[in-house]
């Protein structure tokens, strides 16, 4: 469900496919349909029955975003070795692979196989990172790419002919699976917050030795875009779930947008 | 007082003192036959209240052989009334545990996800007629003074939040927190989001208060309730500095489908109307070694949860290593709920 962009335009389309779906979406989880976990569109999950009347995930019908986790350790592999001895090292942590969700129109592998091998597509030789109209359709974001306020540029991060990896310092390389190994290279401080657990998002048991599904930087944060605008908050924005019911007798919220102040500047919210 | 038996005149005092007896005996009788027919009310949530569950004791009070009775009980009834299986957990807390909840008010963004999550998995009521969320998240504004403004307005005289400036130069007011925010995208760039729920603080001022000791502070730091002895009087929701606390003014609207039938005793059974709730980190899970939902849920991984008894935990290293602030500290209530910023 994504109807809810670009409403303007689609509008009218919604409305469509909201009366047709209106009954299904009467039991508001229904098997089979796709919520996103953090990253609208970038990281998506899709509900499944676990157990008779027990689902994996169940989602919001008003943002299309997981309200809440079954099972939350659906999907998931091994996280793998980190180069760092961590906290994790005694316990089951597993992540979400991102390259099935990357991949998923299988053009990371064809243009890796057919033009990005190094021969027919040559390395460019000016860094200046610009703008790319040949691939907004793997990369939606190319025509506006915002990461290291142009000091870095796409082959700093990708692999130089095997355009399915990413790429470490020393031309190893690093699988889009596992891209805290890459980002941990510039932000080290996050990276080390993020392994001791105070960045980022874990799900699953809480308790010391207790299975935890880890969250890896590109489920949170878009990697070519990470400022956000002028939020500068490495966040996107979504749209909130709803507010909650006023209560009885009160036909608007006007009284808490309200500046009670004599300034004569104060005159209202907005 | 009524006669029930006169023909024992003899001994007055005696006679009245039997007399009495008996009759209270016939009151309580009455009592019980009263009582017998509001069990039989219609209504299915309550024709299926059993006589024992009617006059169980407080929970904290009962054997252990009680407690299981009165479990299976609710899960017979819970089964019956939606229609699968329902599970009722009576988990007593962890030896060695004390459960710590750190937000990073920094990083929410406001999307309120916490807040269904938790009516997801806490089977509150939902609808239009009442709608109950444990979890209020409060939109706040952020202060933007100019410098002339800061000085020559002085101190300023109106509701709100005093924002920066100190006891010479007076900075201004920004709006209080609030609930009812509702903009195309969050976060939004003036503001900053605030959520609130139970604080399980140390020393409870909803638990000093209750008349019935039904809600009470378990070991593991949670403050729970006991709703089948709750009697509604709703003075721990005035105690309660935090807004926490949240009553059921009529019969919860709880659909089957939604119905979460993984519940715990203290936790999140269905409640039923006259009864107060209030969040539990969500028992049920946490004491299972699970995280609560809106941890789970939170898609920026704002909210930290564990053991504050571990040293490695991540709630220590977030109390160690971050700027830390707990709401109200004031009231000397120790909330185990920690706000933090990075």
């Amino acid at each position: 469900m994504t109807c809810y962009r670009n409403h303007q335009t689609l509008f009218g389309l919604c409305l469509l496919l909201f009366l047709f779906t209106s009954p299904l979406l009467a039991t508001e989880n229904q098997t089979d349909q796709e919520c996103f976990e953090s990253r609208d569109g970038m990281s998506q999950v899709r509900v499944r029955e676990i157990s008779p009347g027990l689902v994996n995930v169940k989602c919001s019908s008003t943002t299309g975003g997981v309200l809440w986790w079954g099972d939350p350790f659906a999907g998931t592999i091994p996280m793998g070795d980190m180069d760092i001895e961590a906290d994790y090292s005694n316990e089951e942590a597993v992540v979400k692979p991102r390259e099935p969700e990357l991949d998923k129109n299988k053009m990371l592998t064809i243009c890796s196989m057919a033009c990005h091998d190094g021969n027919y597509v040559p390395i460019p030789h000016s860094k200046t990172p610009r703008p790319l109209k040949m691939h907004l359709d793997t990369v939606p974001d190319a025509m506006n790419l915002k990461h290291g306020k142009g000091n870095i540029w796409c082959l700093d991060c990708h692999h130089l002919v095997e355009r399915t990896k990413l790429i470490d310092n020393f031309g190893y390389s690093i699988s889009f699976n596992q891209p805290q190994k890459l980002c941990g290279k510039c932000h080290g401080q996050v990276y080390r917050a993020w392994r001791d657990g105070l960045h980022g998002k874990r799900i699953g048991m809480w308790d010391k030795g207790g299975k935890k599904r880890w969250w890896v930087c590109t489920e949170c944060h878009n990697p070519h875009d990470v400022e956000q605008k002028e939020r500068n908050s490495g966040f996107a924005q979504l749209r909130p779930e709803p507010a909650p019911n006023l209560p009885k007798g009160m036909v608007n919220a006007n009284h808490e947008r309200m500046h009670h102040g004599s300034h004569p500047d104060e005159t209202g919210h907005e | 007082m009524p006669k029930q038996d006169s023909s024992k005149t003899k001994d007055n005092k005696l006679t009245s003192r039997r007399d009495f007896l008996r009759s209270a005996g016939n009151y309580t009788v009455a009592s019980l036959s009263g009582a017998a027919m509001l069990l039989s009310d219609p209504k299915p949530a309550k024709a299926n209240v059993t006589w024992e569950e009617h006059f169980q004791k407080n929970y904290r009070l009962m054997t252990d052989e009680e407690k299981q009775q009165a479990i299976e009980r609710l899960e017979t009834r819970y089964s019956e009334e939606y229609g699968k299986q329902v599970t009722v957990d009576g988990t007593p807390s962890i030896e060695g545990v004390l459960f710590g909840y750190a937000l990073n008010i920094q990083k929410c963004i406001g999307c309120r996800r916490c807040v269904k999550a938790c009516v997801a998995e806490n089977n509150q009521s939902r609808g239009d007629e009442q709608q109950i969320e444990w979890i209020r998240v409060l939109r706040m504004e952020k202060g933007k003074f100019s410098e002339t403004d800061r000085d020559q307005h002085g101190y300023p005289e109106s509701f709100g939040v005093q924002v920066g400036g100190n006891a010479y130069k007076p900075a201004g007011v920004v709006l209080e927190g609030q609930h009812y925010y509702e903009p195309e995208q969050v976060p939004e760039k003036d503001a900053f989001y605030f959520p609130m729920q139970c604080m399980q603080c140390e020393k409870p001022p909803c638990v000093k208060v209750c008349p019935v000791r039904t809600t009470y502070r378990d070991p593991d730091g949670i403050v729970v309730i006991d709703y089948n002895w709750c009697i509604g009087c709703r003075m721990c929701i005035g105690a309660c500095p935090y807004w926490a606390r949240r009553f059921n003014w009529g019969e919860p609207n709880l659909p089957k489908e939604e119905m979460n039938p993984v519940t715990h005793y203290l936790g999140n059974r269905p409640r039923m109307k006259g009864v107060v709730e209030k969040c539990s980190f969500c028992v049920q899970r946490t004491r299972k070694g699970r995280w609560t939902a809106c941890v789970e849920v939170c898609p920026v991984g704002a909210r930290k949860f564990g053991n504050l008894l571990d040293p490695n935990s991540e709630i220590r290293k977030v109390l160690a290593k971050k700027k830390v602030f707990r709401l109200r500290a004031d009231l000397n209530t120790y909330p185990k709920f920690f706000y933090y910023m990075d």
